[in-house]
């Protein structure tokens, strides 16, 4: 609860600080919702030319697109700096969080917020109203989808960027398996034979924010949500193991340290994002 | 121009100074040539043909790999600018005895040779073990001018929205929707040959194809004749958004306010 509150005044004092420029503000978010509609065309081009893929068709492409599109929104808007933790870990910037009496991982992750992951969240919603599956129970499936795919992506993010404790740099690994993850999420999951599928319910866990979710949100089925819970319920278990034990390893740096308001405007570099690119 | 191809041999020396993160950079282009694969070996397979619209499977594949290779090699020119525009470090550049727009042009280009040259190096790998060699070889040498003029148009585009950033700083709105125009109207991930006929003559008309399906669609068809197809309407892009550019750049210095620096 004390936790909670905390969480709740920072995500305020974030959003008061994007809304700072709200121009700017509106300008991300209105182009990321234009960037995922553009996107999303190619799809739609390509289920016209070719109608399905084994029995994967453009409605559970929206739904699925949907489902990952708003998770990533989420945790870019709560926890944007989840994104470059491991810049955090690399250049020593963990000191200023370390000095503070409150948890070091939550507070770091949620210290930022990326204005056009609002885009992506609205965007998710839009999507599924447009798939042909809406249903009023389908929504509230839908809300329950995006928290359980989010806190998946936000343990995977955690634990891919806690390896700079052990690595030091690791930018380009971290887009690496960021963009792996976004773009095994976005396709028809019909697509991959068994040993493919293993990777995608395991060692990138992409099913958990796509294909999985979307299945849970079209049709409510107990195995499904059964099988959603589990693997919330292991990464929320395995997020903080390598950050807690990586803090043992860091090391701090001399530099001084100051937040500044431009923090929240930076962008993930990403080429993939469902959001910036997927291949 | 001496002092440009001096910009340029130093920035591309620069690029070679962390390899580690070259590679790793370059790494990315192998998940997306699975994954392609996998989705064009379902499809051809459901369509029960082995040619669609004049393209294998091998075609298509080595078609996305130089797409991929175009794209993924080009520096974020834009995005660079915009950041010294909100850090004030454009004052320095300004003030420098050489030209603003040749200046980043040349330091694009030093920065996109190595990068491009790799990523062509892991997605042909990738696709060779997964399809085979391509068909025509020589494709890939016919097709470098394309490949060229291709990085000069996607200059230009980017330099022009770089400059938006005189008047509204953050830019990244705009480069996201332009890379999302190019992948459609480029064909970037869907050759432009399987869209419906009305799409694909409004596609192939518009800068974009000239960017990627141009370069691309020769590297799997080498022909003299579509040779100069791909290279005289590139020609044309590359001469009306240069002016473009050039005109733009004009407007957008009296436009310009600098944070300090």
């Amino acid at each position: 609860m004390k936790e909670l509150k905390f969480l709740t005044a920072i995500w305020k004092t974030n959003l008061q600080s994007a809304m700072e420029y709200r121009a700017a503000f509106l300008t991300q978010v209105i182009g990321m919702l234009a960037n995922n509609f553009i996107y999303f065309a190619i799809w739609i081009i390509f289920f016209d030319r070719f109608k399905d893929v084994r029995g994967w068709g453009v409605n559970d492409m929206y739904v699925t697109f949907g489902v990952l599109s708003s998770a990533f929104g989420l945790v870019s808007l709560l926890f944007g700096n989840a994104f470059n933790l491991s810049d955090i870990i690399a250049k020593g910037r963990l000191d200023y969080y370390l000095s503070l009496p409150r948890p070091v991982l939550l507070h770091t992750i949620a210290s930022r917020t990326i204005a056009s992951g609002m885009g992506d969240f609205l965007y998710g919603f839009i999507s599924y109203g447009l798939s042909g599956y809406f249903t009023w129970d389908g929504v509230l499936r839908f809300v329950l989808a995006t928290l359980l795919a989010a806190t998946v992506f936000a343990a995977f993010l955690i634990l891919t960027q806690s390896l700079a404790f052990w690595f030091g740099m690791m930018t380009n690994f971290s887009n690496l398996v960021l963009n792996a993850m976004l773009t095994f999420g976005i396709y028809p999951i019909t697509l991959f034979d068994s040993y493919a599928k293993l990777i995608l319910f395991t060692i990138i866990p992409a099913a958990f924010m796509g294909a999985l979710p979307a299945e849970f949100i079209r049709a409510f089925s107990w195995t499904t949500l059964g099988q959603l819970c589990s693997a919330q319920s292991a990464s929320s278990h395995w997020r903080s193991s390598p950050s807690t034990l990586g803090l043992r390893r860091y090391e701090s740096g001399s530099a001084i340290q100051t937040r500044s308001k431009f923090d929240n405007k930076r962008e993930p570099d990403l080429k993939t994002r469902p959001c910036s690119r997927v291949t | 121009m001496k002092k440009y191809w001096s910009i340029f041999q130093i920035t591309l020396i620069n690029s070679l100074a962390y390899p580690g993160e070259l590679v790793g950079r370059s790494l990315m282009i192998i998940p997306f040539m699975w994954i392609f694969y996998q989705l064009w070996k379902v499809t051809f397979s459901a369509a029960g043909a082995d040619v669609i619209s004049g393209l294998t499977l091998r075609d298509t594949l080595w078609y996305l790999m130089l797409a991929e290779t175009i794209e993924l090699g080009r520096p974020p020119i834009a995005r660079t600018m915009s950041e010294n525009v909100k850090d004030g470090s454009i004052a320095y550049i300004l003030n420098k005895p050489y030209d603003f727009l040749l200046y980043q042009f040349s330091t694009a280009m030093g920065e996109t040779i190595f990068r491009a040259m790799l990523n062509a190096v892991f997605g042909g790998l990738t696709v060779w073990w997964l399809v085979g060699a391509p068909n025509h070889p020589e494709g890939f040498l016919i097709a470098l001018p394309a490949i060229f003029g291709a990085w000069v148009l996607h200059f230009c585009i980017n330099a022009m929205i770089g400059l938006s950033a005189f008047v509204v700083e953050d830019v990244s709105a705009f480069t996201w929707i332009y890379q999302k125009l190019a992948f459609i109207f480029g064909g970037m991930l869907i050759p432009l040959d399987f869209y419906p006929q009305w799409l694909q003559t409004l596609a192939k008309f518009l800068p974009f194809s000239s960017a990627i399906y141009g370069p691309s669609r020769l590297f799997v068809t080498p022909t003299a004749e579509f040779f100069v197809s791909v290279m005289s309407l590139q020609l044309a892009w590359i001469f009306v958004l240069t002016i473009l550019l050039a005109f733009v750049y004009r407007r957008g210095l009296t436009q310009l306010t600098v944070n300090g620096g």
